[in-house]
């Protein structure tokens, strides 16, 4: 077929930036969009308001080998000495009972996070959260283990001089304060549910204009076609009778 | 000059007759295609699929250079199915066809439907009616009919059709694409906006036929 260099328009297939149909799309269509997003905000409220919601504090506490002494020759098995030594026989009955928990420990081991770290100066430490029902609850958990963990290290150093081989310090390093955060935050849920709006309200949007026999104007048809329009023609179909 | 109570279809009448508003677009739209290139300007107006309109484009446009004081002619493409002389309510006997298969000009075969504008039909329809549009006799005969006249509209088949039509397609000044605003799915006339474009088709714009807000 003999090609045209007349005084038309040429565009090659993929060229020009499909974001400004999307865009045109979107805007065109923006009550669906913002309905979905609506609707979606709704439920995420309705969940957050049934959902029951947890407060978690964080409480962390450092330990290391007492200087002078052997342990610090094998960090890792001072560390596993130290964390098996500590919360064996009655450790957590003694953090429940330090903290108030009345619930059984199968409730407080599910609220309960222990994370280890490592800290400067061959120190090692714990991050201890915890998820309660409110501020309050969370807090005293999460200091409860801190300070019965700091506790018995300091009894096992006592035993030492008994017999035993534990030399240890420990040391509370922050306390958990009341200002720990929510969960499920409510802001958080606000905005999935604007971004998971926004993208289904969208595809919606973008599979309703594929199937769609209507063209807006111009500006749809050049943003459609990515071509010029070189004029638009009023219905007049019916003008007469 | 033909009688203008003979075109039965009320939709001729207004093109030829428009009112205003209608006179006003297709006078823009005849305008801007003008605007594109050196005169005589020779075009080919398809569809994507059938009732895009190109044949009440062609009319509409070529009226109302017409009624600018300008001259323009309409040649009836569409061998297979002709509708141009209905929409007029003329006969059908001579045209294009006949054009070709005697070797005369054009302008003999047609009918003026106002001051300034001819109208060519099919002429009667042949066994083989592509082979007609293939042939230099054709792209010759429309080159003659533009002696004289700022534009020569060629009412062709749809955009897919065209395709097959080398000489259609790109044996003229470029291509018009007509999409109706609530007949032609916008999918299809994407597909085939970019067909014209891979063929290389020198496609000179887009005219959005039965627009409900009127304007652009």
């Amino acid at each position: 077929m003999p090609s045209t260099n007349g005084p038309g328009w040429q565009r090659r297939r993929g060229e020009d930036p499909v974001l400004p149909e999307v865009l045109h799309v979107l805007w065109e269509r923006r009550l669906l969009v913002i309905g979905v997003v609506l609707v979606l905000v709704l439920v995420s409220a309705v969940f957050g308001l049934r959902e029951q919601r947890f407060y978690t504090a964080e409480a962390t506490v450092s330990f290391q080998p007492r200087e002078g002494s052997r342990a610090g020759e094998d960090p890792e098995a001072f560390v596993e000495g130290v964390l098996g030594a500590v919360t064996a026989r009655g450790f957590l009955r003694d953090v429940m009972r330090e903290a108030d928990w009345a619930d059984g420990p199968e409730k407080f081991g599910e609220r309960l996070d222990v994370e280890r770290y490592d800290g400067a100066n061959g120190a090692s430490g714990l991050r201890v959260r915890f998820s309660g029902a409110n501020a309050v609850e969370a807090t005293r958990s999460a200091n409860a283990y801190a300070d019965v963990f700091v506790a018995r290290v300091e009894q096992l150093n006592d035993r030492r001089l008994a017999g035993g081989t534990l030399a240890a310090d420990a040391s509370v390093e922050e306390y958990a304060s009341p200002e720990g955060w929510a969960s499920p935050r409510p802001f958080v849920l606000a905005a999935a549910a604007i971004v998971a709006g926004v993208i289904v309200g969208g595809a919606a949007a973008l599979l309703l204009e594929s199937r769609a026999r209507s063209w807006r104007n111009a500006r749809d048809a050049e943003l459609t076609l990515r071509a010029p329009v070189l004029g638009v023609i009023p219905d007049y179909s019916s003008e007469e009778g | 000059m033909m009688d203008l109570s003979s075109a039965h279809d009320a939709g001729a009448r207004r093109l030829l007759h428009p009112d205003p508003s209608v006179k006003r677009s297709f006078e823009e739209l005849a305008n801007n295609l003008l605007a594109l290139g050196e005169r005589p300007l020779r075009v080919a107006v398809t569809g994507p699929e059938r009732g895009a309109g190109c044949s009440s484009v062609c009319l509409g446009i070529s009226a109302a250079l017409a009624g600018m004081g300008r001259r323009a002619a309409v040649v009836d493409c569409n061998l297979r199915d002709p509708d141009l002389h209905q929409m007029l309510g003329e006969p059908n006997f001579l045209g294009l066809t006949t054009a070709l298969e005697s070797g005369r000009a054009l302008e003999n075969y047609g009918f003026e439907v106002l001051p300034g504008l001819l109208v060519i039909p099919t002429g009667p329809v042949p066994v083989a009616p592509s082979t007609l549009l293939e042939s230099e006799r054709f792209v010759e005969a429309v080159r003659g009919l533009g002696e004289g006249r700022d534009l020569v509209l060629l009412d062709a088949p749809v955009a897919g059709t065209l395709l097959g039509s080398p000489m259609l397609a790109g044996g003229f000044d470029g291509v018009l694409l007509v999409v109706h605003a609530s007949r032609t799915s916008k999918n299809t006339a994407r597909e085939v906006t970019e067909d014209l474009l891979d063929a290389g088709v020198n496609l000179l714009g887009v005219v959005l036929n039965g627009s409900p807000a009127g304007t652009a």
